[in-house]
């Protein structure tokens, strides 16, 4: 038997035999059964002039018709969601430890890069650097490492969500201002995606920045910072494990850290920065704070 | 071969299974904690949010006809 023969006979013992298979729930399978015992009430009511037959199959069907619309989306369990995050998030971690990266992480607005739906973030190597300028970046917006200065430019953990939330609310947030994102980014974080039981956005402008930070340097005068608070969110955990991960919670944040900071980065059309992230004993509670870079 | 059920019979349905569906979607709202019930909230909001309005309408037809009778 030829080489092409055998590989033929070998794919068509893997192929399954050709059956329909229509896959009903029981739940589904429960709501056609409602509402067709429903319609039949409502037939043989007619027939009888019954009006409480007509109730109970007006109520069949209506109540069939409900439960096949209001159908379960798909859910995945939460236990799943930290094992497959954070090993991409301590594989970034190591990387910058072992490069020797010291610089906090730079969240950058779309104008610096070609395509304005691209969010990245910019890790300088050294502590003090300074934020690049848009022309820097936009040259070489495809390489991981830069030279000159030296620096990482790395998609941030919060990328997609980010395309998430922008996909849910309809809305790109280089469209959007930093007051549209106080007034929506809570209603998708509670009644929308479910992420978290409560958001809080607190916009502190400059003058008030200055007041709250006495010993700051010149920069930090002009900038504004903004504070936000999540409560009891999906990733709780992520944040809690993440502590330990010296380049993520004080640099880059967490998935949910990183997505808002790329949206305060799209929406306030300048570079942005986590300052802080501090969560409670059991990660309950996540307070971050956002510093927007004059540039 | 009639329909058993008068204009005000269905209105009277409406109204109750509106208040049901509200309370439901009241109740099981994201806004009073996380909840284990996996359904599509929006959509039951959305059906409750429908059945109150046909009611509404029964309810206009109603004194529209009470106005409008010499």
């Amino acid at each position: 038997m030829s080489k092409a023969k055998k590989e033929t006979t070998a794919q068509s013992s893997h192929k399954a035999p050709a059956v329909f298979t229509i896959k009903i729930s029981p739940i589904r399978l429960l709501s056609f059964f409602m509402l067709t015992l429903g319609l039949i009430a409502l037939a043989i009511s007619i027939v009888y002039a019954s009006s409480i037959l007509a109730f109970i199959g007006l109520g069949l069907t209506f109540w069939g018709t409900l439960t096949l619309y209001i159908t379960t989306e798909k859910y995945v369990k939460q236990t799943l969601l930290d094992p497959s995050i954070m090993p991409s998030l301590a594989n970034l971690d190591r990387i910058l430890t072992e490069l020797e990266y010291q610089g906090k992480g730079i969240y950058l607005p779309p104008n610096y890069f070609k395509d304005l739906e691209t969010s990245k973030v910019y890790i300088p190597k050294k502590k003090d650097a300074n934020v690049p300028k848009p022309e820097e970046i936009q040259q070489k917006a495809d390489k991981t490492f830069l030279k000159n200065p030296e620096a990482a430019l790395v998609i941030p953990p919060g990328s997609s969500l980010l395309k998430l939330f922008e996909k849910t609310l309809g809305k790109s947030f280089t469209k959007a201002n930093l007051e549209y994102l106080q007034q929506n980014l809570p209603r998708l974080f509670i009644e929308d995606l479910e992420i978290a039981e409560n958001l809080e956005i607190q916009m502190k402008p400059a003058i008030l920045a200055q007041k709250v930070a006495d010993s700051v340097s010149a920069i930090q005068f002009k900038n504004d910072t903004i504070y936000v608070k999540i409560t009891n969110s999906l990733y709780d955990s992520v944040c809690k494990e993440a502590r330990s991960l010296k380049h993520i919670c004080g640099s880059i944040g967490c998935p949910i850290c990183s997505a808002i900071a790329c949206a305060i980065a799209k929406a306030s059309g300048k570079p942005v920065t986590i300052e802080k992230t501090e969560s409670t004993e059991d990660g309950k509670v996540i307070e971050a704070y956002y510093r927007i870079i004059e540039e | 071969m009639n329909f058993p059920l008068s204009f005000w019979d269905i209105s009277l349905w409406l109204a109750v299974t509106a208040i049901i569906l509200l309370i439901t979607s009241e109740l099981i709202s994201s806004y009073y904690g996380k909840t284990n019930i996996l359904i599509n909230k929006k959509r039951l909001k959305n059906a409750a949010l429908i059945t109150g309005i046909l009611f509404l309408i029964t309810v206009a037809i109603r004194i529209y006809g009470i106005i409008t009778l010499p």
